[in-house]
């Protein structure tokens, strides 16, 4: 899991462009929207492609979103327990 | 009525250092046939959270909109007329190739969002919270031409007080190979470049650089229509040939294109003493838009950096008055436009 974590750190900081942010930098538990990452819902799409291209998970229903991406322990969380790659 | 918009702030970022006017003294010169511009510190222009969506190219545009806007002090222009022959390639292609790798399943909305053309003059207008009028011309190595044409005509027509007008265009080494495959850069000594350059425009004359005089864009146009073109610019303005101290042309080192320019110019404007920005700043579809960077920036210091010069005039023009810039753009698309230096400086 903890590998996950980190990978999902790497691949978030990669794909939304976070130059400043390190991966020890990101809380588990923090909010990744709103506080937190601060992120917005342009990233909720860049995350959904994320999981999709490097898990091979679809995320066919928006309102599971919300708590998937609650912070990166939820999210790391559901790529465990969904991935088909 | 004859309205003539003042520039009261020119900027770029382009193959020479960016946002100065240091290749006036000591210019980088270039072996290669494509060289990238060199970026300044955008930190104090775009604040890091709003900056990590943007490509190189909307880094840029803010940049040097931003420089004018606050060397002007006019933070809210009444109109933003942008032109770029490309738009923001390097997302688009990073888009495309997405798509094409994906089997087109998986499209990044950042990307896809920055693929198209009016992305900067939009971003420029969102980030300055400016909803006046907004409009992007793509029109290949005339684009930034037609957005000074159409910021003259409204200033004319009474439409617009201020405008904030530029240019940007971005190279990726892929694009590069398809424009040299086709002749359009890369020939011969030819240096290609990227551009970015903005200017504010207003109606008022204060600390103002230069006054535009005239702006003429034609297509496909045979001598006597291009002589009859500029004898009517000239006219409005005030002026006839001998008004004109230098022509700045687009000549760049490409014989394809230059070929134009040297049949033209002995017919056109015998004598004029010819100058020349390209194989300073490079081509790219917005590289006119440095010419007119340049040619502000010579009629604002009163002197013509002979880094400039072209041909040896036969008597020297120690401190232009007047210099019109011809560009010929594939050998299809002409404009001329008109500057004139403020009186009494």
């Amino acid at each position: 899991m903890e590998e996950l974590i980190l990978n999902l750190k790497k691949e978030i900081i990669d794909v939304l462009n976070l130059e400043d942010v390190k991966p020890e930098d990101i809380d588990n538990d923090a909010p990744l929207f709103g506080e937190g990452l601060g992120l917005d819902s342009i990233d909720a799409l860049e995350l959904i492609v994320l999981m999709e291209k490097n898990y091979g998970i679809k995320l066919q229903d928006a309102a599971k979103g919300k708590e998937i991406f609650k912070s990166l322990n939820t999210m790391a969380d559901y790529i465990a327990k969904n991935r088909k790659k | 009525m004859k309205v003539f918009p003042y520039i009261k702030a020119v900027s770029q970022i382009s193959i020479q250092e960016p946002l100065t006017d240091v290749w006036m003294e000591s210019p980088h010169w270039y072996d290669a046939n494509f060289v990238r511009s060199i970026d300044p510190d955008f930190k104090p222009f775009v604040p890091a959270a709003q900056g990590r969506r943007m490509g190189k190219l909307l880094k840029r545009a803010l940049t040097t909109s931003l420089s004018v806007i606050r060397e002007s002090g006019i933070a809210c222009p009444d109109a933003i007329m942008m032109g770029t022959g490309l738009g923001c390639i390097e997302s688009t292609e990073r888009f495309l190739e997405s798509l094409c790798r994906d089997g087109e399943q998986l499209l990044k909305p950042t990307h896809f969002m920055q693929s198209t053309h009016n992305t900067v003059a939009s971003l420029i207008g969102i980030q300055t919270g400016n909803t006046g009028y907004n409009i992007t011309y793509s029109h290949k190595g005339i684009s930034v031409d037609c957005a000074l044409h159409d910021a003259l005509v409204q200033f004319k027509l009474g439409m617009i007080g201020s405008a904030l007008v530029g240019g940007n265009d971005e190279v990726s080494p892929s694009y590069f190979t398809l424009l040299k495959k086709i002749g359009f850069v890369g020939q011969d000594s030819e240096v290609c470049g990227e551009a970015s350059v903005a200017m504010m425009l207003s109606n008022e004359q204060e600390n103002a650089l230069c006054q535009v005089k005239g702006v003429k864009v034609l297509y496909r146009p045979d001598v006597c229509r291009l002589q009859s073109a500029l004898s009517q610019m000239l006219s409005e303005a005030d002026t006839s040939l001998g008004g004109i101290d230098a022509v700045m042309t687009g000549i760049s080192g490409n014989r394809l294109n230059d070929k134009y320019y040297y049949d033209l110019l002995p017919e056109l404007l015998p004598g004029v003493p010819v100058l020349h920005y390209k194989h300073i700043f490079g081509e790219s579809y917005s590289a006119s838009g440095l010419g007119v960077y340049a040619t502000v920036r010579c009629l604002q210091h009163g002197f013509i950096p002979q880094s400039l010069v072209l041909e040896q005039p036969t008597c020297s023009v120690p401190a232009p008055n007047r210099i019109l810039l011809l560009n010929i753009a594939d050998g299809k698309d002409y404009s001329f436009i008109l500057l004139e230096k403020i009186c009494g400086k």
